[in-house]
């Protein structure tokens, strides 16, 4: 019994290893490869450990890198997704946490058709979006630039951030609702005073999605973003595409750590909210 | 309606209007489509009384009870509290206080401003507020859990916040949503006390939702015995345990739960009573004032009598008395339960527990037949 308890055991351990493994290894490749040197990655081994730690591929990618004809690097492009997801995380999850309340604690005539309307955002495939979203940045003066890229993800965002918020505000007993009504509080007051501060879970939770989808987008950035206000995602693209004489996988290996790290700064710091959100939101909905 | 509207306030700022803490429901009536919760409920109770709203779980009372709150509107009729109509005036402008079952305490805000949070809205001064969490701490003595977060606080104590946030208002009147249900059965008659001690001596009109008919009993001026969103019965706790209305009310109020023995209304030497067989013996059981029965002689009805009134049996009182023979026993500690059968009917007698007898014993009842209460077994109502 105890024989077969450690090989079982050592089993288990065995594939939690290799899944590590499996996990860990690009980023192995990424980080040791963006202090390497272009001569050393040329003649060494993938998996070696660097001889020199240098750090040129990381100053390169930062600002002197092609992408296209300039040669500005990323961090014009880094500062771009910057202003661009956080009022576009803000406006989004406020917006969600408004129609979550009201679609849990004000339900009116009608409010789960909106609801279920809602809820149908998150299966439409981006891709269908594009022209029309064209069009409509296009009438509202807001084509290729930063605020129409806010718009778009904000319009996109509230889908989900209103699912998160809604499915978490139907486990708030609606009596705590009917109190601070009979205490004289309105709408918002009872919002900002009971349910907000109840909330920070569920802002956590939708603040680390909102930032990682907005962050990572692809699509929109390409697609609604010109010259001087692309993200930082399609500044990688660009800069991987340039070709020169040499494939400096150093540069593209730095940069692409660079693109990643804002989303992995958020899940440290904020990630036990993540977790602990999910559960929360999960008990009803 | 049919009922003319009242204006709006009839004794406006009068010693008067702040008198008239009564609550009058007239004909309310609310319907979600087909499914008609409240069919026609009326209640006028005085300044100062106790009304329990009391029945099984469906029958309307905490959909009234919210109707006379304002957190949702009848689909027709009156709610009139201090003597105004207020069906269209919103539950903060109804000057009422109500307790919420899970007792509804803000998560984020400690006890002092989970009670302060009502007179902020209302923009009571801040240092009033002080006066008024001061005075409600020490009314409740809860003084040492001010600063405390409600999940901080054992049931008992959040029972005693929710109280004292209601009672910080001073309304004209408090309702109750079923507020003991989630404490231990002990904390629920220690906080039922202090509840009966509250209101004689704030002497404010209170409304009070419960399942529970001891609560109801207890507490109450005045009963509503609902079902179905129908009033059974309204009346007194003594009128309603001595002359339920009908068979429900009968087998809802009390406990154990009255007897009902089916027999047959018979006449035997020009007296009317019941006839009632046991495994041991065989009576007739005149009833006092029978003759007002005459004429139901030969039917079917259904002997109503509670526990207490199956006594045993001293020699001198052998005229309604029959020999039963007993099948189980419970002892309560006061009072001993006998389980017998009656007409084949399962009987509960209460006697004390020295004149027990064990099971397959036989002993003398006494059935105290001033007190029976007889029913139609097709109306389901009490014969008068």
């Amino acid at each position: 019994m105890a024989n077969n308890n450690k090989w079982a055991r050592i089993l288990v351990y065995a594939v939690l290893i290799y899944a590590v493994i499996y996990y860990l290894l690009p980023l192995y490749v990424m980080i040791t490869t963006s202090v390497k040197t272009t001569e050393e990655i040329r003649t060494g081994n993938l998996l070696s450990l660097p001889m020199h730690i240098t750090l040129d591929a990381w100053r390169k990618a930062w600002g002197t890198a092609c992408t296209g004809v300039q040669c500005t690097g990323l961090s014009l492009y880094f500062w771009n997704s910057v202003r661009m997801v956080f009022p576009a995380v803000i406006i989004s999850t406020t917006m969600g946490a408004i129609n979550g309340y009201i679609l849990s604690k004000w339900k009116f005539y009608g409010s789960e058709i909106v609801f279920a309307m809602l809820m149908y955002g998150l299966y439409i495939p981006f891709q269908v979006l594009l022209l029309p979203m064209a069009q409509t940045e296009g009438y509202l003066g807001i084509a290729g630039t930063t605020p129409g890229l806010i718009f778009v993800h904000v319009v996109c965002g509230i889908a989900s951030t209103t699912l998160f918020f809604r499915n978490y505000y139907v486990g708030i007993p609606d009596e705590l609702i009917n109190a601070a009504r009979l205490d004289g509080a309105g709408f918002w007051r009872i919002f900002f005073r009971v349910v907000l501060p109840m909330s920070l879970p569920i802002v956590m939770v939708t603040f680390i999605w909102q930032f990682t989808q907005i962050w990572n987008d692809f699509l929109f950035g390409l697609v609604f973003s010109s010259g001087d206000s692309q993200p930082i995602t399609v500044g990688l693209n660009n800069m991987a595409n340039t070709s020169t004489s040499v494939k400096e996988y150093n540069v593209d290996m730095a940069g692409a750590i660079i693109a990643a790290l804002p989303t992995i700064f958020v899940y440290v710091v904020a990630g036990k909210y993540f977790v602990r959100g999910l559960a929360a939101g999960a008990v009803k909905g | 309606m049919a009922m003319p509207a009242l204006p709006a306030a009839r004794y406006p700022n009068s010693e008067l209007e702040k008198k008239m803490g009564a609550l009058a429901i007239k004909n309310v009536t609310k319907s979600f489509g087909d499914t008609h919760i409240l069919k026609g409920i009326d209640i006028e109770i005085d300044d100062g009384q106790f009304l329990i709203l009391v029945g099984p779980s469906g029958c309307g009372k905490s959909t009234l009870m919210n109707i006379i709150a304002g957190l949702e509107g009848p689909t027709t009729g009156e709610v009139h509290i201090g003597g105004r109509v207020v069906n269209n005036i919103s539950p903060k402008d109804r000057d009422i206080a109500m307790v919420f079952q899970s007792y509804a305490l803000y998560p984020t805000m400690n006890v002092r401003q989970n009670i302060a949070f009502g007179l902020e809205t209302r923009k009571v001064p801040k240092k009033e507020q002080d006066e008024v969490i001061q005075r409600v701490a020490k009314m409740l003595q809860m003084d040492h859990l001010l600063d405390r977060k409600p999940g901080q606080l054992s049931g008992g104590q959040r029972q005693r916040v929710a109280m004292g946030r209601a009672l910080a208002r001073d309304p004209i009147l408090f309702l109750f949503d079923e507020p003991l249900s989630n404490l231990d059965a002990k904390l629920r008659v220690e906080m039922r006390t202090e509840i009966k001690q509250l209101h004689q001596r704030l002497k404010t009109t209170m409304v009070y939702v419960t399942h529970d008919q001891i609560e109801a009993m207890t507490l109450g001026d005045r009963i509503a015995v609902m079902k179905d969103g129908i009033i059974q019965q309204f009346g007194s706790p003594q009128e309603i345990y001595e002359r339920p209305s009908n068979l429900f009310v009968a087998s809802f109020i009390g406990s154990p739960s009255m007897n009902f023995i089916d027999c047959h209304l018979a006449e035997q030497n020009g007296q009317i009573g019941v006839s009632l067989q046991t495994d041991s013996d065989a009576r007739f059981l005149p009833l006092p004032n029978g003759q007002r029965l005459a004429g139901r002689v030969g039917q079917e009805v259904i002997l109503g009598v509670r526990p207490e009134q199956l006594d045993v049996a001293h020699s001198d009182d052998n005229v309604a008395a029959i020999s039963i023979k007993v099948n189980l026993t419970e002892p309560t500690g006061p009072d001993t339960m006998i389980f017998t059968k009656i007409n084949g009917k399962e009987v509960v007698a209460r006697v004390h527990p020295r004149d027990a007898k064990g099971p397959g014993e036989t002993m003398r009842l006494a059935l105290d037949m001033s007190k029976v209460v007889l029913f139609d077994p097709k109306t389901e109502l009490r014969l008068e």
